[in-house]
């Protein structure tokens, strides 16, 4: 019990992290909640440190400690912290500020279940937790946007949710467990393992908006406030990968399931980009973009079980994803949503427009930058898989993603109308453009930290 | 010293500095840009006393990077790479004395190339292949908002072309690269070409991808229309670079990757691959035959002459005897250094005369050569090497590639077709712009300036000293391709 509890070191410091922010919210103090959240995410960061050659399991095997959930852990958790600046940047001073922080960490304690979830009740657990949150986040500008948004957003995800229940009853009826690392029964019952899998499909497919269950997507994000937005687009799709990563890697391979992933991923990405070509609102362009970078992570998927690149290539494209992505917002945040406040944003303020160049670069996979070691990664892992047409869908979408993201690179180097002027980025946003910018631009040169 | 290392992040350190200087003027911008190329230069000419080895590679640098996967920083140079490293650095050095003249953003402009003289040195010195593809994809980006930012009046949708084309044209050289990666568990393309690690239908789809990517790259026909798009919108010093130094990354890829690492299935598409480069010098040929535009049609001679370059190299990978082959190899090398030298010059001498008459249509100039004396005779000496008059510095190379294509494929000697077109369009070029009746519109059009001539005179002098006596380049160059494995 002592060794088990003494490994969940970060998840509990989280936990604990959340009550204090509630609490400080309860005393009108947003501000301590903000920094508690910070501190609290800093330090469970640290904490993950030693724990990341363990390999194990703890409560039985229900609970994963493991490369996955160590990386998860450090992805995600400096990804919130830069999520709440974000939020500070956008919703400082105005009512409820405190809950939002509160939120922001409670649904990624949501997260790091998903991503070290060892058995059915954990992925629920964890499938709940995210949700629970992400409604209130959704709904907290109290809009009829954002409320609409966050009814469309509940209203799926309560079904996905409920069918996700329904499907695992059939891998616990087929393993009498409810444990993943007994998914190797299913060896030869095809029928039972791709009834569960459909299940989990649709409930983590709905998490990460992976096609055709992306449609709460463009919605939910532009509803939503932008900060909220961006938090959504990185931290529950990466926890949701990585909740793939954890299930799948037990499922006998000769169920066939790579090949419905690999189908889905290609969908994902083809449609995400298509979809994305036409919009003209920003955020709903980045909404798109992410759907398709779903597309691009469950490459990564299909190499489980017996390759070698599978792990590696999740993890490397999730801190790059996670980076570039709420550098992107964070851009969005200061040059607005249109694609028309673009013009001439690059010759306004030339530094944050080649972040944002680095960024859209980055996101189509240009190197030397992080997203393009990332995307190597995965290619290699498609291809390690046997997948190579995958590999080759991968590719003529990269083209697509480079014409979707020229479409704000374009007009950002044109001549600025007249009278329009964007607000000088507030500081907690600058602090996040030069965390977002720095990681992108080097991460990929000293990619060699990461697990091979 | 690692001078490799100096040659290829020095530019790059020069774009730095300039970006941290706090006040940055057009006099220290394009300072910088000079004294950077200038010195990048220099450190290429003594990675060039040091030398190369006859067979492998000379002055290896090795940092790890990802050892997980087997990727680290690994440069190096032999007789392919060395006359191209030496022929980007000088482009470089004279492109950025002729941009002193630039005075939008010119701090912008610098920083981009120098960023991409540090891509193009380190495509050409990488040994490491995921190295290799970053270099060559940076230099897409720089190339991509050099053109949209200063480029001609349709710039913005040539701009797009030029990037999403290539992007498309090199993402399958990636998944080449993914493949032989997983055959080998290393990106050392050392490894790789010692030892070509697929065989059968990986190694034939591994090759037609290189094959496109480079085609893309040389360019090839029929996946060539980017570049009469690219080149004439460009600005000068972008076509310069573009044509110069950027198409030779397609060549110089055809060697290295394609012949070098999947030799088999190279043997075996051959004729496929010397019938689309006798095509495309063909097709290039009459493609410019029918331009009126000055700049177009020095871009479509570059498909000719490409052209030659894929014939050389398929040439070289269908015969067994190793004389024939080296001479194939030598032609190919010389012919890339000669047309980055040529058509270096050429491309500058039009956009000379663009910036003073505001033109490139030929029909709208006429008798400049009394006016424009320097102009003139600089353009009539790189037209008659561009067109392979003997003693210049196209020459030794074309007469090379034909030499061992009539001994080895005699029916792609068709492809001299070309040069007689090519004499022709050339001539008629000539006849149209500086002979002929004066066109008084252009009475007071100044001759060459100071820099102008600073920039254009060396290359006149290296096509002379190439095309008189081109040993001491095609000494290093043999060297190399005799021990060529493949």
């Amino acid at each position: 019990m002592a060794r088990d509890l003494s490994l969940l070191i970060p998840e509990m410091l989280l936990a604990v992290t959340v009550v204090l922010m509630l609490v400080s919210e309860m005393l009108r103090a947003p501000r301590l909640a903000l920094g508690i959240g910070v501190i609290g995410l800093g330090l469970a960061t640290a904490l993950t440190l030693p724990l990341l050659e363990t390999d194990t399991s703890v409560f039985g095997g229900t609970y994963r400690i493991d490369l996955l959930s160590a990386w998860a852990k450090l992805i995600l958790l400096p990804g919130t912290a830069l999520a709440l600046l974000m939020a500070r940047a956008e919703i400082a001073g105005k009512d409820r500020e405190g809950s939002v922080y509160a939120l922001l960490c409670l649904v990624t304690l949501g997260a790091l279940m998903l991503s070290g979830g060892g058995d059915m009740m954990m992925l629920v657990l964890g499938v709940v937790l995210t949700g629970l949150g992400s409604f209130a986040l959704v709904a907290w500008p109290r809009d009829d946007p954002a409320t609409e948004a966050a009814m469309k957003y509940l209203v799926f995800g309560s079904v996905t949710g409920s069918v996700m229940i329904y499907g695992l009853s059939f891998w616990f009826g087929g393993t009498g467990s409810t444990l993943f690392s007994e998914l190797g029964r299913l060896e030869g019952r095809t029928l039972i393992a791709l009834a569960g899998l459909t299940a989990v499909l649709i409930g983590l497919g709905y998490k990460a908006a992976l096609v055709p269950f992306q449609f709460w997507a463009p919605d939910a994000y532009d509803g939503a406030p932008m900060s909220v937005a961006a938090y959504l687009s990185v931290i529950t799709k990466v926890a949701a990968i990585f909740a793939f990563a954890q299930i799948l890697r037990d499922l006998p391979v000769s169920t066939g399931w790579p090949m419905v992933v690999a189908l889905i991923a290609a969908m994902t990405m083809t449609f995400g980009y298509l979809a994305a070509l036409v919009q003209s609102n920003v955020v709903r362009l980045l909404a798109y973009s992410s759907v398709a970078q779903a597309g691009y992570f469950m490459m990564g998927i299909v190499d489980l079980g017996p390759g070698s690149l599978a792990l590696p290539s999740v993890i490397v494209f999730g801190a790059a994803y996670v980076a570039m992505n709420l550098g992107a917002f964070a851009v969005i945040m200061v040059a607005g949503r249109s694609l028309d406040d673009f013009r001439g944003f690059g010759r306004a303020r030339p530094v944050i427009g080649v972040a944002m160049v680095v960024f859209l670069l980055s996101l189509t996979g240009i190197p030397p930058l992080f997203g393009f070691v990332g995307k190597v990664l995965l290619f290699g892992a498609a291809i390690e898989a046997g997948y190579l047409w995958l590999a080759v869908i991968g590719i003529l979408n990269s083209v697509l993603a480079l014409a979707v993201y020229l479409r704000i690179v374009v007009p950002m180097y044109q001549p600025r109308e007249a009278g329009q002027d964007s607000a000088a980025p507030a500081p907690p946003l600058m602090i996040v453009l030069g965390a977002t910018a720095l990681v992108t631009l080097f991460m990929g040169l000293l990619a060699g930290v990461f697990p091979g | 010293m690692p001078l490799l290392s100096l040659s290829v992040f020095l530019p790059l350190l020069g774009g730095l500095l300039l970006l941290a200087l706090p006040r940055k003027s057009a006099r220290t911008a394009h300072g910088i840009s000079i004294g950077t190329t200038g010195l990048t230069f220099l450190v290429t000419l003594a990675i060039w006393a040091r030398g190369t080895l006859p067979g492998g590679f000379a002055q290896v640098e090795e940092i790890a990077w990802i050892p997980a996967i087997g990727a680290a920083y690994r440069l190096g140079i032999d007789g392919l790479s060395l006359p191209l490293i030496l022929m980007t650095s000088l482009l470089f050095f004279l492109s950025s004395i002729y941009a002193a003249r630039i005075t939008d953003r010119p701090a912008v402009f610098v920083v981009l190339m120098l960023m991409l003289e540090t891509a193009s040195i380190g495509t050409f010195a990488a040994l490491d292949a995921l190295l290799f593809y970053v270099f060559f994809e940076v230099s897409l980006v720089g190339m991509y908002f050099m053109i949209v930012g200063w480029g001609y009046e349709e710039r913005q949708r040539a701009g797009l072309m030029f990037f999403i084309y290539t992007l498309l044209g090199s993402l399958p050289l990636l998944l080449a690269i993914i493949g032989l990666f997983l055959a080998t568990g290393s990106f050392d393309m050392r490894l790789w070409i010692d030892m070509p690690p697929l065989t059968g239908l990986a190694a034939m789809l591994a090759l037609v991808a290189m094959l496109f990517t480079f085609a893309v790259k040389i360019p090839a026909f029929p996946v060539h229309t980017w570049l009469p798009a690219a080149h004439v919108q460009a600005p000068t010093v972008g076509s310069v670079i573009l044509a110069g130094v950027m198409l030779k990354f397609g060549t110089y890829g055809l060697i290295r990757f394609a012949l070098q690492m999947t030799p088999e299935a190279f043997a075996q598409a051959g004729q496929v691959v010397l019938a689309f480069g006798v095509f495309s010098a063909i097709y290039g040929a009459f493609a410019a035959l029918a331009q009126s535009d000055l700049k177009k049609m020095i871009a479509y001679t570059s498909v000719n002459h490409m052209g030659y370059v894929v014939m050389a190299v398929a040439v070289a990978a269908l015969t067994i005897d190793a004389d024939l082959r080296a001479v194939a190899l030598n032609g190919a090398a010389l012919q890339m250094v000669s047309h980055g030298i040529v058509t270096g010059s050429l491309f500058f001498l039009v956009g000379m005369l663009q910036s003073r008459a505001h033109s490139r249509e030929m029909a709208g100039f006429g008798g400049l050569l009394g006016q424009v004396p320097w102009l003139g005779w600089a353009f009539i000496l790189s037209v008659f090497a561009s067109l392979g008059l003997p003693g210049l510095a196209h020459f030794p190379a074309e007469f090379q590639i034909f030499l061992a294509t009539l001994n080895a494929q005699p029916w792609a000697i068709a492809a001299i077709l070309a040069i007689v077109i090519t004499a022709g369009l050339y001539l008629r070029a000539i006849a149209a712009v500086f002979l002929g009746e004066r066109n008084g519109k252009w009475a007071d059009m100044p001759d060459l300036d100071r820099g102008e001539k600073l920039a254009i005179v060396p290359l006149l002098v290296l096509i002379v000293l190439i095309g008189v006596a081109p040993s001491w380049l095609l000494g290093m160059m043999d060297a190399t391709m005799r021990a060529l494995q493949f």
